[in-house]
């Protein structure tokens, strides 16, 4: 057991932020909640925003990281139960309200959930339990040492009395909050690392669950918009007369566009009784759109561009070790690659959607926002409204991934909605959700290493070049744009003693966001791919060469900035490798044509992971995808049926990657349009996963990007074994097939 | 706009709408059975799958004047206490993760068992294939269809 401050009395102050503040720049930096004032009657007990424990016995834990199938309405709960000792199954859990905690606590992204708050919640729960025990002791006049939590009751240990929380509940919320609590040893967790099923599964299941797209407010419309085509155009001119002829249509408004950060598109609205009749009426349409001079780029001109200034000196030097240019080598011994990327849609399977109800002085909205604060000042800012004046309501969201993050389709539906009188429900179809995603920036890499005679790597040279999410975010003027790193800067886990990454970035007039897995996914397909290149070169074996290049590397701490620092341990990602490996039978012998490939990362939010893909090889660009296997060490494991699915939710989603996703764009625009075009992963790409998990007693770090970055490269590095080496995604576009 | 009946979930229930609306938002939006899910309007992604006389229907793109007359079966008619066997298959198994698409893989496996109670390999291969997971819970749904088959067969 450890003691643990919480500091002034009355407030319970839960501690820094413990994530990285980095990627979003929105995180808080610390926090401090209020404890609720005590009611008169007191009809419960609320020592802090995350708990409730009422008269007759009901305990409420309050989730304030948003759910989206990740699990956090799972696992976080799982969290406060464990220190405040009581049966998980007991517990109802409730979304908690925007606005019932400090700005920030409902940002949900990066993978930490679970690590940015597991201390914080594990105090929320430690307070209660102490305020609870000591409201027995004081009833009991005993020792409150003597007295132990178990259950939802405490017990006096002498006399064996025994009182339920919700009978403490009166008394406790009169206790003084405690200045430090006990939490409990690792060993002695009950709920945290048991199995426990998603809260709202049996709701799914029945159909009875609500997602943001199934809300329906009293009086609501709903409406479709016409999307200038090309981001930073405009309306030139719009007639609506046959629009407004179709029955069921209510009024059509227009709103201009905005500039960064989310640079909505300049759009015709069509407000209808139903969607039906606004999608018809859309398609009545007749809007001359001015696209503005940035309307003629192509994605396939960008990766020219990419390959050309992959040549040249990179803009920004972001990562130096020795002096790679003193590192000269024969031809022989010295190779170089390029690898490359598209851009990539989010493809949530709930199209994205919003509800608003709004006026020139006031709105209250319904949706799911991954990021509520920022979303709430730029709505703001971008609507003339007052930020007190907005009222938020968090819902449920049918996938994110990182869409949410953003938050165009927000200040979009305030736009539509303040010209109408009522609140409207704007729909997008899958078309509109494919064309004006915020885009996984498209990514090229030119990798160089040397090695000197007795094949010891002795310089790594990689040029990042993409289109920085921050040039759409923060604009050109961005001055830190290299937020593509991870992985290939000074996180770099591979011991080699001269290191130089360079940072080009292009300008593209495209929207670019946050994808899950984000920059690792991007900078791990270079590096795990080109470090196996090495690997064959040298007629090393892949994880062996591998471990040569991690093992006995003490843990170093890759300071980014005076905000963030990454711990790295390389030898936990030896673990890992290893263990994938093992599992595979890497080592064991195999059926005729059946090869195998592997890659390993360190993910941002403390956490390792491993693939191991086996693959048959049935012709020229042909295979069939055996097995894949993934090995995670994530530290201290909440849920470990939540943990599994991520990470075969993760692999599946980095299968897709590798195999089937991409967005091109021709004139500035997206040329996918559904499913047909932009090809997600399916039943039948999907081969037997095992998930196996390192034990650790580590904090816990995240889970839900981890298992993505290292499945295309692994699949890839089993392809290379097999003769063919594919170096640019997806494998689809590069006329690979495949069966399972 | 005309009056249609139609037959949901055993129930008689009538609309008052245009006869091109898709079955999808008559569901949705005209009589709040919300388990229907939007993800395409094109057929490209299962979301949207119901029963009509038992064969696994895309909603989005049937319009509800051919809906009109036939029996129609959404997630909420499957069982409305979650114990069909298909249902208890993705329970014992956990399959969902953000859960939105798992209407459609269920009502797409019903309709598959409605039509055979032992279907092979590869006819679960072909009618599975066309419903999409974002969330990638592939594996786990393969693992329920044989659950779910056992359970059905019992």
């Amino acid at each position: 057991m450890k003691k643990v401050p919480i500091s002034r009395r009355r407030f319970i102050q839960l501690g820094a932020f413990t994530g990285s503040g980095f990627m979003l720049g929105v995180y808080p930096t610390d926090w401090v909640q209020a404890a609720q004032d005590l009611p008169e009657d007191c009809p419960y007990f609320q020592p802090n925003a995350y708990i409730r424990i009422e008269k007759n016995g009901s305990i409420i834990i309050f989730v304030a990281k948003q759910e989206s199938g990740q699990g956090v309405n799972t696992s976080l709960p799982m969290i406060v139960a464990e220190e405040m000792e009581v049966d998980f199954q007991q517990v109802h859990t409730e979304v908690a309200p925007f606005g019932s905690l400090p700005a920030g606590a409902h940002d949900t992204g990066g993978s930490q959930s679970v690590p940015g708050t597991y201390d914080d919640l594990r105090k929320a729960g430690a307070v209660a339990r102490t305020m609870l025990i000591n409201a027995a002791a004081q009833k009991w006049q005993v020792d409150p040492h003597l007295c132990k939590a178990e259950k939802g009751a405490v017990v006096h240990a002498l006399t064996g009395n025994r009182l339920t929380y919700g009978a403490l509940a009166c008394d406790a919320a009169l206790m003084p909050v405690p200045t430090e609590v006990t939490l409990k040893n690792v060993k002695d967790f009950t709920i945290i690392g048991k199995e426990q099923r998603k809260r709202n599964q049996k709701d799914i299941l029945t159909g009875k669950v609500k997602y943001g797209i199934d809300l329906q407010i009293p009086g609501m419309a709903y409406a479709v918009v016409a999307r200038c085509p090309v981001r930073g155009g405009s309306i030139s001119s719009v007639d609506d007369s046959e629009a407004k002829a179709v029955p069921g249509v209510l009024k059509i408004v227009q709103f201009e566009g905005t500039g960064k950060p989310m640079h909505v598109h300049a759009g015709v609205a069509v407000i209808a009784r139903n969607v039906w009749a606004a999608m018809k009426a859309r398609r009545m349409l007749k809007i001359v759109w001015n696209e503005g001079p940035n309307n003629h780029e192509s994605s396939k001109d960008l990766f020219q561009r990419f390959e050309q200034k992959s040549k040249e000196t990179p803009k920004q030097i972001v990562h130096t070790l020795g002096d790679v240019a003193q590192i000269k080598a024969p031809a022989k011994r010295s190779f170089s690659a390029q690898y490359a990327a598209p851009f990539l849609a989010h493809a949530t399977m709930e199209p994205v959607n919003f509800i608003a109800k709004a006026n020139a002085e006031q709105c209250e909205i319904w949706g799911g926002l991954q990021l509520p604060d920022w979303a709430v000042g730029e709505i703001a800012n971008s609507c003339k409204l007052k930020k007190e004046n907005i009222k938020v309501n968090l819902a449920l969201m049918g996938g994110a991934f990182g869409r949410r993050l953003q938050f165009d389709f927000a200040i979009e539906a305030v736009k539509i909605a303040q010209q109408f009188d009522q609140a409207v429900k704007v729909i997008w179809d899958r078309t509109d959700d494919l064309r004006f995603d915020n885009y996984r920036p498209a990514n090229f890499h030119r990798l160089q290493a040397n090695w000197d005679e007795k094949g010891q790597v002795q310089s790594w040279q990689h040029h990042v070049l993409t289109t920085p999410v921050a040039f759409s975010t923060d604009g050109p003027e961005a001055k830190e744009p290299a937020e593509m790193l991870g992985g290939a800067s000074k996180d770099f886990w591979y011991g080699i003693p001269n290191i130089q990454t360079g940072y080009t970035p292009i300008e593209f007039n495209l929207q670019c966001g946050w994808l899950r897995g984000v920059e690792p996914v991007v900078n791990v397909f270079p590096i795990e791919c080109f470090v196996d290149e090495l690997a064959q070169k040298l007629k090393k074996d892949p994880l062996q060469f591998r471990l040569s290049l991690l093992e006995g590397r003490p843990a170093f701490s890759a300071k980014f900035n005076d905000n963030w620092s990454q711990p790295v341990d390389p030898g936990r990602l030896a673990t890992v490798l290893k263990l994938a490996a093992e599992k595979i039978g890497w080592d064991a012998p195999r059926p005729k044509n059946h090869f195998m490939g592997i890659a390993g990362h360190l993910f941002f939010c403390n956490s390792y992971a491993a693939h191991a893909i086996e693959i048959e090889k049935l012709g020229k660009k042909h295979f069939r995808l055996v097995r894949i296997v993934v090995a995670i060490d994530c530290g201290v494991v909440i849920n470990p049926d939540g943990l599994r699915s991520q990470m075969e939710g993760g692999t599946v989603f980095g299968l897709g990657q590798a195999l089937r996703n991409e967005i091109t764009v021709e004139n500035s625009q997206v040329v996918e349009d559904s499913f047909y075009a932009y090809q997600l992963a399916r039943y039948n790409d999907v081969p037997p996963i095992e998930v196996y998990t390192v034990p650790s007693e580590a904090a816990p770090g995240g889970a839900g990007e981890v298992g993505v970055a290292t499945v295309a490269p692994a699949l890839c590095n089993a392809l290379a074994a097999a003769g063919m080496r594919p170096r640019r995604l997806p494998l689809q576009k590069a006329g690979y097939t495949w069966e399972t | 706009m005309p009056i249609f009946k139609l037959l949901i979930n055993g129930e008689s229930r009538t609309v008052d709408v245009e006869p091109d609306m898709p079955l999808l938002w008559v569901l949705r939006d005209e009589l709040q059975l919300t388990g229907t899910k939007f993800g395409c309007g094109v057929a490209s992604c299962g979301a949207c799958t119901v029963l009509l006389n038992d064969t696994a229907t895309r909603a989005c793109v049937t319009p509800v004047q051919i809906a009109a007359g036939q029996a129609i079966t959404t997630i909420e008619g499957l069982s409305a206490t979650g114990d069909h066997p298909i249902q208890q298959a993705w329970e014992e198994i956990n399959v969902p993760q953000c859960g939105y698409c798992q209407s459609g893989q269920m009502m797409t496996l019903a309709g598959l068992l409605k039509a055979n109670k032992k279907p092979s390999t590869a006819e679960i291969r072909l009618a599975m294939d066309g419903v999409l997971c974002r969330c990638g819970t592939y594996h786990r749904i393969q693992q329920a269809v044989q659950k779910a088959i056992e359970n059905y067969n019992k």
